[in-house]
């Protein structure tokens, strides 16, 4: 197996990972803002959702990183 | 001018600790039963998590409240950035200079913590103060 071919999967796995949650924070922070500003009497309920709703985004992207860094660090290193 | 830092929820980030650990804990002996190396290889998984993500929620928590809603959203997006740079970092700096590590407990320790989190905030979620 050439040994490239392990970088740019670890680069597909980390580019689209990093895009993912780019566009998902993206969203969840403008819609914070946005209902915040329209009902500002519940920020802080919006604040626990919009924390709750970050940690549900950023689980896969997450364990992306982790095999990312094992194909470039064990597999091809 | 700095915006005030007011404390209006209160988020329980030693409990929250205190059950990741304990989580922790219970997946770590259950590798153990597996072997010595497996058993240290998930603690590190678990701790690869744990340490970005106490990070990430002392950061998110850091503003509160309506006025200051955009300190609010642009301390989240820093925090979710250095989260997934130390996690990275960890990862990196494990693979590298701890020789051995058994490759599937680490990486299985670390996705079940991931989705255990999730699931630890969802049930245990910070409260207002009364």
């Amino acid at each position: 197996m050439d040994i490239s071919m392990v970088y740019i999967a670890a680069s597909i796995i980390l580019g689209l990972g990093a895009l993912a949650t780019g566009i998902g924070f993206g969203l969840l922070g403008g819609k914070l803002l946005e209902a915040t500003a329209r009902q500002p009497e519940l920020s802080n309920q919006l604040q626990v959702k919009a924390f709750i709703m970050a940690g549900l985004l950023d689980a896969v992207p997450m364990i992306g990183v982790g095999l990312a860094m094992y194909l470039i660090f064990v597999v091809a290193g | 001018m700095k915006a005030r830092q007011s404390r209006i929820t209160h988020v329980p980030l030693a409990r929250w600790l205190i059950i990741e650990f304990i989580s922790l804990g219970i997946i770590s002996l259950i590798w153990l039963l597996h072997s010595v190396l497996a058993g240290y290889s998930a603690f590190i998984g678990g701790l690869i998590f744990i340490v970005p993500n106490a990070w990430f929620v002392h950061r998110v928590y850091r503003y509160q409240g309506a006025r200051s809603a955009h300190l609010m959203v642009a301390s989240m997006f820093r925090a979710e950035s250095i989260k997934i740079a130390l996690t990275a970092v960890f990862f990196a700096a494990v693979f590298t200079l701890i020789e051995p590590v058994h490759v599937p407990a680490l990486l299985f320790t670390f996705a079940v913590m991931v989705l255990a989190g999730g699931v630890i905030r969802w049930l245990v979620r910070p409260q207002p103060w009364r």
